[in-house]
């Protein structure tokens, strides 16, 4: 059983392999046996996660991307292609959360920056999955497609909603995407995380603050960013074969209820 | 930028690792039950499996799945139960929990029966619709009942998994009961996860679309059937494919997913 769940011999593209959840899932591949193009903007983030992936005794690229720009894209498919001979995992995780027009009034969200927040969270799903689809049907051995979205796409996202409307549309395409490459015999599935602390608190203080969000949340803590890892693995390999189309919600109970208020008075958190 | 380290972190395959856990499943005997409790002893758990109903017949093929478990080199022990009935339903769990020493994760995996299909809303009677709630949603609300008093008592966390159905969120003709109950199923799933997870026990859903042998289904070759044909996959499921699921769910691993319901459908749920 737990061999189906092995990513031996299988190479994937990560985007926004930096830091946070996406160099957590790019090390949770190649732990389960996947080479790995780590992407991200940052070039000495991604060459840590690359490093951080050959420890582990698998191939590790780094290709500084910028994924609003669909030429990138195509070129990280290529990429992986060249160095690995392969492409079977596509992992877009690239998204920014707190970037342009965050915690703004409605009015005075611009033009530019609803666009920007569509292009780097929504286009870039597309344009990644376009490519690696190619890449895929032209090899003929099928392949995952996994697309992360956000908790904030299925209620009200006050702070930002233009990211909230991108990560909603990341779940329409996964499910099209799902339809369209199922004959190819590729499956294309979505995380959903709910509030996922991206590293380890630093300090006391931030211990406290990050124990302060988690009393929010059903589970009464914050998420970690390791804890997408199995669950990328599990997308990403024959476990998960006949899955294809969904979105698999990460965030500590939270979706499920949200009918009365949490965090009123203090619980004992676990 | 050094990579963070988490400190509970579980990466690779020991993310899935069951070895020294133990698990209570209810319908083991076959199906999906069966594959499930397979793949949490091929991961490392110790079992405990239960029948849904005293017919000989099941108890029987209880038995054969108890000794693949053995062969597997994990401990199964077995039990005959009428899930539908709420004390007995207690007394098993009680006596599973001495003989396990704890579960730390209930797999309810009820098989839907033919009868609970191709029934016209207008022509089911009050004993069918009551034997079909009873099976499917009272059965399930009863182990959680049970299993939960113990993992509360011994707050120690666990993991729940309620094998559900696709038809739990949609609607089809001629299975009212069924539809329903499986309705309940989620969203008690939901309830449950709720009220329990500061505990840390999470409870999720696994919902089914077509298997292989779905009871409401006919010839399950594409060729035979439109339904399959309908199916993005265009294929019907097998049991073993939503072992590693159940595994997952069962892992430490999945400790922030929790009232969740999965779809393992071949796509089935997302297509117009």
């Amino acid at each position: 059983m737990l061999d189906r769940l092995r990513l031996d011999g299988k190479a994937a593209v990560v985007t926004g392999a930096g830091r946070g959840l996406g160099q957590q899932m790019a090390l949770a591949l190649a732990e389960a046996g996947a080479d790995v193009v780590c992407a991200a903007r940052t070039a000495s983030q991604i060459e840590a996660t690359a490093e951080a992936v050959r420890a582990l005794g698998r191939r590790a690229v780094a290709v500084p991307a910028d994924v609003r720009d669909s030429a990138q894209c195509d070129a990280l498919v290529r990429a992986c292609v060249d160095a690995f001979g392969r492409i079977d995992v596509m992992l877009s995780n690239a998204g920014i959360g707190d970037a342009r027009g965050h915690s703004r009034e409605l009015w005075d969200v611009s033009d530019e920056d609803w666009r920007d927040t569509l292009d780097v969270n929504l286009s870039s799903a597309f344009y990644c999955a376009r490519a690696a689809s190619r890449a895929m049907i032209e090899r003929g051995e099928g392949g995952a497609i996994i697309n992360v979205a956000s908790g904030t796409a299925l209620r009200a996202y006050t702070l930002n909603f233009a990211y909230g409307a991108a990560k909603a549309g990341v779940i329409a395409l996964t499910k099209t995407l799902a339809v369209l490459l199922q004959r190819h015999d590729i499956r294309a599935n979505c995380i959903i995380p709910g509030f996922v602390s991206q590293r380890p608190a630093r300090g006391e203080e931030e211990l406290a603050m990050f124990g302060a969000r988690g009393r929010y949340i059903p589970a009464q803590r914050l998420g970690e960013a390791w804890e997408l890892g199995p669950l990328a693995v599990y997308l990403a390999s024959e476990a998960s074969s006949y899955v294809t189309g969904q979105g698999f919600i990460i965030d500590g109970g939270g979706l499920a209820g949200g009918l009365a208020p949490l965090g009123g008075e203090k619980r004992e958190a676990r | 930028m050094p990579v963070p380290e988490w400190p509970n972190a579980r990466r690779g395959l020991d993310a899935y690792d069951l070895s020294g856990r133990r698990a209570l499943v209810i319908g083991a005997a076959a199906s999906v039950g069966r594959a499930i409790a397979l793949a949490l002893a091929e991961a490392g758990a110790d079992l405990a499996l239960t029948t849904v109903t005293t017919d000989g017949e099941e108890a029987m093929a209880l038995r054969k799945t108890a000794r693949a478990v053995r062969e597997l080199g994990r401990a199964a022990v077995e039990q005959v139960v009428d899930a539908s009935l709420g004390t007995g339903v207690q007394v098993m769990v009680r006596q599973v929990t001495k003989e396990l020493g704890r579960i730390d994760a209930l797999v309810n995996a009820p098989v839907a029966s033919a009868e609970s299909f191709g029934r016209p809303a207008t022509k089911v009677s009050d004993a069918e619709w009551a034997k079909v709630i009873a099976r499917h949603l009272s059965a399930t609300f009863f182990a959680c009942r049970a299993v939960g008093r113990e993992m509360l008592k011994s707050d120690a966390g666990g993991r729940i998994i309620n094998v559900a159905s696709a038809l739990g969120e949609r609607g089809l003709p001629d299975a009212s009961a069924y539809c329903a109950a499986q309705g309940g199923v989620l969203n008690l799933t939901r309830a449950l996860a709720q009220e329990w997870a500061p505990r840390g026990i999470t409870v999720n859903a696994i919902a089914l679309g077509w298997m292989e042998d779905s009871p409401a289904l006919g010839d399950p070759t594409p060729e035979a059937n439109r339904t399959v044909r309908f199916i993005p996959m265009k294929r019907v499921g097998r049991p073993d494919e939503v072992g590693p699921l159940a595994v997952y769910l069962a892992s430490q691993a999945s400790g922030y997913v929790s009232g969740q319901v999965l779809f393992v459908d071949g796509g089935l749920t997302v297509h117009l």
